[in-house]
């Protein structure tokens, strides 16, 4: 699920003043960006080889085009966000970190997230080279307090082969996709695997304009008429359609899983299910589509991961120099070409690796319609709370309403802080 | 531990140069100090001072980042009477505990007997029985999840036997708990298996012979003779038992999550989610954590009573 993975820039270099500060940690004074000096420890999530490889990779470019700027990266394996919680406690975070929602949700109300604003205009990043969603997560107050460095989105995919077969032409409407799913159910064989997973389900609720919290996120909506229009919805395949079942009753342990098994014939998955596909299954032929206009509006969901800054680090100008590159073009073009995750920059979208493979092409342009997915201070419990209605009404032990009536007690208790 | 014969001083010697060994003494208490320095500074800084330190952010409404943590007095305990996680995952563990504590008790107790009695290759036993109590519970957890996967081990051994099955037991609300309790037996039994072995080698022959002479029989014997004189290891293990299984952690965490539907959340892994996964909580992870403390000393007392009482010959 989490998809963090890097991006960014490498933008023309600010002003050509001389430089008033030279060497030692301080940089304030500098105005030339080649002449601003410190020492950075850098946090990633380490927890893909791959994916760490290339954040060493380009914070040793990083070094290369700014060699008065030394780079100490810390990788952090597992558990990303209790370790930098522990170290912010301690007054001993990292310079420049990965922001994840996560982090941002308990690290941006204590003020310990640095406000890039003013560096921006300062060293050049202008919020417009952004996708305008992907900006929005990290905002707090009218402060940007971290930069998007890459994204990731929900698209339906289906196996081509599959609905060849069944005569089925490519869906393009909800209506389309039940009648295939029941069409494709054969045997262990099912049209769809939807997950009991609020980071699938809450695309369904959007779209039937229903929302987990209120506007002004003082407490949960969860049982709304649209919400319990949306899970009746979501579970009506496997329930009444019976073409739709749990990954793991499919023997498979995530929806990826099943679709290259062959075991689901569609799956609503993000941008890591092709590197996935073409490593594990790469015979399995398979399309995408977005995902169609749900009763009230199209959506989809955003997972999105940020770089930014303590807002104790003795460097900051170096630390927004940093972002800036890791956010830029150079990097998230290497990024893109990985397969990794797709680029937060619009300047990308005609690149070639974007425009010449349709899935990617459907997953960079669901970002226009897609909301990011993340709920605030008590997001951990509240999708707790979501994943208990979903599980309990997939699993038949529970009718939908009594699921969200509970859902949105315990999400409302855990607002308050129970 | 019962085992232990700690040799006692001969007294005479002690009394006879008192003069002497009072000089002595001031030393060898001044190196006894340096000896245990550095586990008491461990002790007070890392354990004690620690305890204190959770106590009194149990009675505040604190988070880890924020500069005001106000006092809310008794307000953390009084919520957890009625907050449903905490009530959840003290029947998890208390279920977990029960079952764990009573079979791998008696599962340990079982092997030990069976390695004391005289059977063929018993070296070999002793050394392949106790190898799960080796490996890192980590690792075991990691291996078990492959073990329990809808495709796994389980389902293909019991595929061999003719019972074909895709369940997925840790997604399973009535499984998951059961998996990790099978895991746990699995795990420790052999662990206190070998401390019942230490003990029955402790257990005088004669007792035995003279039980033999009155024409007892092997089961009158286990159960008039082993298990009585045993009553201080018994206690041992089963303290050791109830500590270890209510603060059950690693298992859930790396398997489970405490899922499907809290079915195996336990009372150590939603103090650490309350701890680093909310804001603002980690009062009612102290005070979750100080009642943990005290049900595990009440329980470890309460056990003392039942199990450890003097038993006369």
């Amino acid at each position: 699920m989490r998809s963090m993975r890097l991006g960014v820039v490498l933008a023309a270099v600010g002003s050509v003043l001389l430089a008033a500060c030279g060497g030692g940690s301080t940089s304030s004074g500098a105005s030339n960006a080649a002449d601003v000096t410190a020492t950075l420890r850098a946090a990633n999530w380490g927890g893909n080889p791959t994916e760490n490889a290339l954040v060493k990779k380009y914070e040793a470019d990083f070094m290369t085009a700014y060699p008065k700027i030394k780079i100490t990266q810390e990788e952090i394996p597992t558990n990303f966000e209790d370790k930098i919680k522990t170290e912010m406690s301690a007054n001993n975070e990292p310079d420049a970190m990965y922001v994840s929602t996560a982090l941002m949700n308990f690290a941006a109300p204590a003020g310990r997230l640095l406000d890039l604003t003013p560096l921006m205009s300062k060293w050049g990043v202008s919020a417009d080279e952004y996708i305008p969603t992907l900006m929005t997560p990290w905002q707090l107050n009218g402060k940007q307090l971290a930069l998007p460095k890459d994204f990731g989105d929900l698209v339906l995919f289906y196996n081509k082969s599959m609905f060849s077969a069944a005569g089925l032409s490519t869906p393009t409407s909800w209506d389309d996709i039940k009648a295939d799913a029941k069409k494709l159910t054969t045997g262990t064989v099912k049209g769809l695997s939807l997950p009991a997973d609020a980071a699938r389900f809450d695309a369904f609720l959007l779209g039937f304009g229903g929302n987990v919290l209120s506007s002004d996120k003082t407490k949960a909506v969860l049982n709304s008429q649209q919400a319990q229009d949306a899970l009746s919805y979501y579970s009506s395949f496997q329930l009444q359609d019976k073409s739709s079942a749990l990954p793991d009753t499919l023997g498979a342990t995530w929806p990826g899983d099943a679709f290259g098994k062959q075991k689901a014939a569609m799956v609503i998955e993000g941008g890591w299910l092709i590197p996935y596909m073409h490593d594990t299954y790469p015979t399995v032929q398979y399309g995408s589509i977005k995902l169609p206009k749900f009763p009230v509006k199209q959506s989809s969901l955003l997972f999105t991961n940020g770089w930014g800054c303590s807002a104790k680090t003795k460097n900051p100008d170096a630390c927004m120099i940093f972002v800036k590159y890791m956010t830029g073009k150079v990097v998230q073009q290497q990024v893109l070409q990985s397969g990794f995750a797709l680029p937060s920059r619009k300047d990308l979208g005609s690149d070639p690796a974007i425009t010449a493979n349709p899935d990617v092409k459907n997953l960079f342009d669901s970002a226009t319609f897609a909301t990011a997915w993340t709920f605030g201070p008590h997001e951990s419990k509240i999708n707790d709370a979501q994943n208990a209605a979903l599980q309990s009404v997939l699993l038949g032990k529970s009718d939908v309403k009594t699921a969200l009536d509970k859902a949105e007690a315990d999400a409302t208790a855990a607002l308050s802080g129970g | 531990m019962a085992v232990t014969v700690a040799p006692n001083a001969p007294a005479v010697t002690a009394k006879g140069s008192r003069r002497k060994r009072g000089g002595m003494a001031i030393a060898e208490r001044r190196a006894g100090l340096l000896f245990v320095t550095p586990y008491l500074l461990y002790f007070l800084i890392l354990q004690l001072a620690a305890l204190a330190f959770a106590i009194w952010v149990s009675f505040h409404h604190y988070d880890l980042l924020a500069l005001d943590n106000p006092w809310v007095g008794l307000r953390n305990y009084a919520r957890l009477t009625v907050n449903q996680d905490f009530l959840i995952a003290m029947r998890n563990t208390t279920e977990y505990a029960v079952v764990v504590v009573i079979l791998q008790t008696v599962f340990a107790l079982l092997l030990a007997v069976l390695l004391d009695s005289k059977i063929k290759g018993r070296n070999f036993f002793r050394s392949t029985w106790y190898t799960p109590s080796i490996a890192s519970s980590v690792v075991i957890s990691m291996v078990f999840l492959y073990v329990y996967h809808p495709t796994g081990l389980l389902n293909s051994i019991l595929g061999l036997v003719g019972i074909h099955t895709s369940e997925a037991y840790l997604e399973s609300t009535t499984w998951a708990l059961p998996a990790l309790m099978f895991l746990a037996i699995w795990t420790t039994a052999p662990t206190f298996m070998l401390m019942f072995l230490a003990a029955l080698q402790d257990i005088p022959k004669e007792v035995y012979e003279a039980a033999a002479v009155d024409g007892a029989s092997g089961v009158r014997k286990l159960f008039s003779i082993t298990i009585p004189l045993l009553r201080p290891i018994i206690f041992l293990v089963v303290s050791l038992g109830i500590i270890g299984c209510f603060q059950v952690f690693d298992q859930m965490f790396i398997m489970t999550s405490g899922g499907p539907l809290k079915a195996t959340l336990s009372v150590a892994l939603l103090i650490y989610d309350n701890l680093f996964h909310d804001v603002g909580t980690v009062g009612v992870a102290c005070a979750e954590a100080i009642v943990l403390g005290l049900v595990i000393f009440a329980l470890t007392l309460i056990s003392r009573r039942v199990i450890d009482t003097k038993i006369e010959y």
